[in-house]
C-alpha cells in the first residue's frame, strides 16, 4: 500500500426510470424506449465514472395495468443491464408513484437528490393525484429531481407538469425517435451530473435555478422534424 | 453523438491559415467539444465552441491569452484561433495532453496510486503554476478536479481549460465549480478573483493530500439530502473547517469521513497549519489565505521531510515540531504502527532535508540564487562501493564543494566525489552550508 485510506467518500444517488408500458406504447414506441435506455447506459457509466461524489444506483418501474418494479435492486451503474420492457394494458401511473413513495420511506439517512424520470405517452387511468400526494408526502419525494418526457402528441402534458411540480420547468415532448433518444440521454447524463457533482457554473446559465437542483435544459428539437409515431 | 466537427474535417488557423485536420472526438464539456487534430504534422488538441458559447467576448478573451502566451509550460495554453467554412463559431488549438497525465478524479477513485513524494511534487508544481499565472495579473476562476492533470509516477502537472483565464478585475462568465468555490462566491457576493483562486487551490490541495473535502464533517453528515440549498449552507453560509482548532462543531466523523481522520495526523504540523490558516482566518478574510509562494515552499519542505519506515518501508514524515513537543518521538508508522526514527539529515540554512537512500539535492537546496530550480540534481545519496554500510552524499554537480569534518580540516569535494555521512560534518556548497546529523 502506497498511501492509506479509501476512495473519496460518496453519497448514494438513486436514479429511477418510471416507464409507461401501456398498450398504446406497443410497436415503435416501446422499441425506441428500450433502444434509448440501452443507448443511455454507456453515457451514464461515463458520467458516473467521472463523478467522485456519487454512487449511482439505478432502478426501473413499469406501469400499465398496475405497476411493478422492473429492476428491483438499486444497481450500481457499472453492473446495470437492461431487460426490454413489453407493452400492454392501461396507464396506472398513480400506482407507479405509490411504489416510489413506498420505497422512499426506506431510502436511508444520507443521499444526493434522487432522480425520477417519468416517460409516458398517454393519460393516467388510475388515481394519479393520490400517487403524487403520497410521493410528495415523503421528504425524499419533495427533494427528488422529477423529469418527465412525453412520447408523441397524445400525452397528457398537464399530468406530467403536475408531476414535475415546478412551473418553470416543463415536461419535454419527444415526437420522434431521435428526440426521445436525446432526451433520455440528457436525463441520464446532464441531470445525473447536476444532481451529484454540479459542473462549472456559468454566470447566466439557461438553467432552472428555482429548484433545489439547477439543471441545464436540453436543446429543443427542430419543430420541422416529422412526427414518426 | 451530435458532434460539432467530424473526423478528417479541415479547419484553419485564423492568422496563418494553416490547415488543422480533425482526427478524433475526445470529449465535450459545458462550453464546447475537444478533438485530437493534426496541425502542420503535429498532434494538437482542438477545442470548438458550441454556437451559443462562441461569443465575441470569449473570442476577444482568447485573442488576449494567445497574445500574452502561457505563464508557465505547465499550462495547456491556447496557441491559435481556428475557423472553418460552413461551421458556425470558432475554436482554438492547444498542446495535446499526453496519456501519462491523469485526472484528479482518477486520484479520488484510487485508479492511480501516486506516492506521497509524487503528490508533493504535484502540489509544488500546481502552486508554482498558479503563482506564475497570478504574477502575470491573470486569474484562473475555476480551479477544480476537471482542470488539473498530473503524472502519478513523477508528479509533473498540467493545467488545462484556460479559456476563462483573464486579467484580474475583469468580469468573466463563470462562477466556478461547486465544492471548490470560495464562500463569498457561493453566497453571490463576488465573482471569482485571485483571492478566490487561492481558496479553490487550497480545496484542491486538501483533496489531493487528505482525499476529503475540508468542510465536510459533522455538518455534512447532518444533511440528509445534499442538494443545492444544502450545498449553499455547507460551502457558503456556514462554512466551518473540519479541523478548526477553535471550533469543534464540524469535526470529521468515523465511518463517514474516514480519509480525513486517517490522513490529517500523518502530516507535519507546519503543513496542517497552512490548511488551518486558509480555512479559518482565510475563510472570511481573503487576504489571510495562504499564497501560492507559501504553498510552493511548503510542498518542497514536505518532500524534504519524507522518511521511510524502517520496518515496512512506507513513506512517513519528519515533524520537528512534534519531536520538540514529545521529547524526540515521531508518530508511529501509519501503516505498520512501528516506531519511526529519523534517518541522517542535513540542515541547510532554515531547512532540514532527510537523507534517505534515494534523496537528491537540487540547486534549490544549495544555491540561494537558484531557488525553485529542480532541473538537475547536484547531490545524491550513495553507498560506499566497498562497504555498503557506509552512506555518503555524492557531488553530482559541476562545482567543487568544501567539507569540514568534526575536529578535522577542510577538504575539497570535487565533482564525482562523495562525503561520508557523519554527524557534525559540514559541507560548504558555495552560498549555503549544510550540517549533517546522523
Amino acid at each position: 500500500m502506497v498511501r492509506p485510506g479509501g476512495e473519496l467518500a460518496t453519497r448514494p444517488l438513486h436514479f429511477i426510470w418510471l416507464l409507461d408500458c401501456s398498450g398504446s406504447m406497443t410497436g415503435n414506441k416501446i422499441g425506441t424506449l428500450n433502444h434509448a435506455i440501452r443507448e443511455a447506459i454507456p453515457h451514464m457509466r461515463r458520467v458516473a465514472d467521472d463523478n467522485p461524489n456519487a454512487s449511482v444506483l439505478v432502478r426501473a418501474i413499469t406501469f400499465s395495468s398496475g405497476a411493478k418494479w422492473h429492476i428491483t435492486h438499486p444497481t450500481p451503474i457499472d453492473q446495470f443491464t437492461w431487460n426490454d420492457v413489453q407493452a400492454g394494458g392501461v396507464t396506472d401511473m398513480g400506482r407507479a408513484l405509490l411504489l416510489v413513495a413506498d420505497e422512499f420511506q426506506h431510502l436511508g439517512e444520507r443521499g444526493l437528490p434522487p432522480v425520477l424520470v417519468l416517460i409516458s405517452d398517454g393519460q393516467p387511468t388510475d388515481d394519479f393525484n393520490r400517487g403524487l400526494e403520497a410521493l410528495m408526502a415523503q421528504p425524499w419525494g419533495k427533494k427528488a429531481v422529477r423529469i418527465a418526457i412525453g412520447v408523441g402528441q397524445d400525452t397528457d402534458m398537464d399530468v406530467l407538469q403536475k408531476f414535475i411540480g415546478n412551473p418553470e420547468m416543463t415536461p419535454l415532448q419527444a415526437n420522434n425517435v431521435e428526440t426521445l433518444v436525446n432526451y433520455i440521454k440528457w436525463a441520464s447524463t446532464v441531470v445525473l451530473q447536476a444532481a451529484s457533482a454540479p459542473p462549472s457554473q456559468p454566470v447566466d446559465p439557461t438553467t432552472i435555478s428555482t429548484t433545489n437542483v439547477p439543471i441545464p435544459m436540453p436543446a429543443t428539437p427542430d419543430p420541422n422534424v416529422s412526427d414518426v409515431w | 453523438m451530435n458532434q460539432l466537427l467530424n473526423p478528417n474535417q479541415t479547419v484553419r488557423t485564423t492568422t496563418s491559415g494553416t490547415a488543422c485536420v480533425v482526427e478524433q472526438f475526445l470529449g465535450g464539456g459545458g462550453q464546447g467539444e475537444v478533438y485530437r487534430a493534426q496541425l502542420a504534422g503535429q498532434p494538437v488538441a482542438l477545442k470548438w465552441y458550441y454556437p451559443h458559447q462562441a461569443t465575441a467576448a470569449q473570442r476577444a478573451l482568447l485573442e488576449n491569452l494567445i497574445h500574452s502566451g502561457a505563464p508557465d509550460p505547465r499550462f495547456l495554453w491556447p496557441l491559435e484561433l481556428t475557423e472553418a467554412d460552413g461551421v458556425a463559431g470558432y475554436g482554438y488549438v492547444m498542446p495535446l495532453r499526453e496519456p501519462r497525465f491523469r485526472g484528479m478524479v482518477d486520484l479520488m477513485k484510487r485508479r492511480i496510486e501516486p506516492t506521497f513524494a509524487a503528490l508533493t511534487i504535484a502540489g509544488r508544481d500546481l502552486a508554482h503554476g498558479f503563482l506564475q499565472l497570478h504574477a502575470k495579473g491573470l486569474c484562473y476562476r475555476d480551479i477544480s478536479f476537471g482542470n488539473v492533470f498530473f503524472d502519478p509516477q513523477t508528479g509533473e502537472v498540467l493545467i488545462c481549460d484556460n479559456d476563462n483565464v483573464s486579467a484580474v478585475g475583469t468580469e468573466a462568465n463563470i462562477q466556478g465549480t461547486p465544492r471548490f468555490m470560495a464562500p463569498e462566491v457561493v453566497r453571490g457576493e463576488t465573482r471569482p478573483n485571485a483571492a478566490t483562486d487561492l481558496f479553490s487551490l487550497a480545496v484542491l490541495l486538501f483533496y489531493m493530500f487528505m482525499m476529503h473535502h475540508p468542510l465536510e464533517g459533522k455538518k455534512e453528515s447532518a444533511i440528509r439530502c445534499l442538494d443545492a440549498p444544502a450545498m449553499q449552507k455547507l460551502y457558503g453560509e456556514e462554512p466551518i473547517f473540519i479541523f478548526d482548532p477553535d471550533n469543534e462543531s464540524n469535526r470529521p466523523e468515523r465511518g463517514l469521513h474516514d480519509n480525513a481522520l486517517i490522513y490529517w495526523p500523518i502530516y507535519p504540523a507546519f503543513f496542517q497549519q497552512l490548511f488551518v490558516q486558509t480555512f479559518t482566518k482565510g475563510m472570511h478574510k481573503p487576504d489571510e489565505r495562504v499564497r501560492e509562494s507559501i504553498w510552493r515552499e511548503a510542498m518542497i519542505r514536505l518532500h524534504d521531510a519524507l522518511i521511510y519506515c524502517p520496518a515496512c518501508g512506507a513513506e512517513n514524515f519528519y515533524d520537528a515540531q512534534r519531536m520538540q513537543r514529545t521529547g524526540g518521538a515521531l508518530a508511529p508508522c501509519w501503516q505498520c504502527g512501528q516506531p519511526v526514527s529519523p534517518p541522517p539529515r542535513m540542515r541547510l540554512g532554515r531547512e532540514v532535508v532527510m537523507l534517505n537512500y534515494n534523496t537528491r539535492l537540487y540547486p534549490h537546496h544549495i544555491d540561494t540564487n537558484r531557488r525553485f530550480d529542480f532541473s538537475h540534481p547536484v547531490a545524491e545519496i550513495t553507498r560506499h562501493p566497498a562497504n555498503p554500510a557506509i552512506w555518503g552524499l555524492k557531488n553530482v554537480s559541476a562545482e567543487k564543494w568544501v567539507t569540514i569534518p568534526v575536529g578535522g580540516s577542510a577538504q575539497d569535494v570535487l565533482p564525482g566525489r562523495t562525503v561520508t555521512l557523519v554527524s557534525g560534518t559540514r559541507i560548504q556548497f558555495g552560498t549555503i552550508e549544510g550540517d549533517i546529523r546522523v
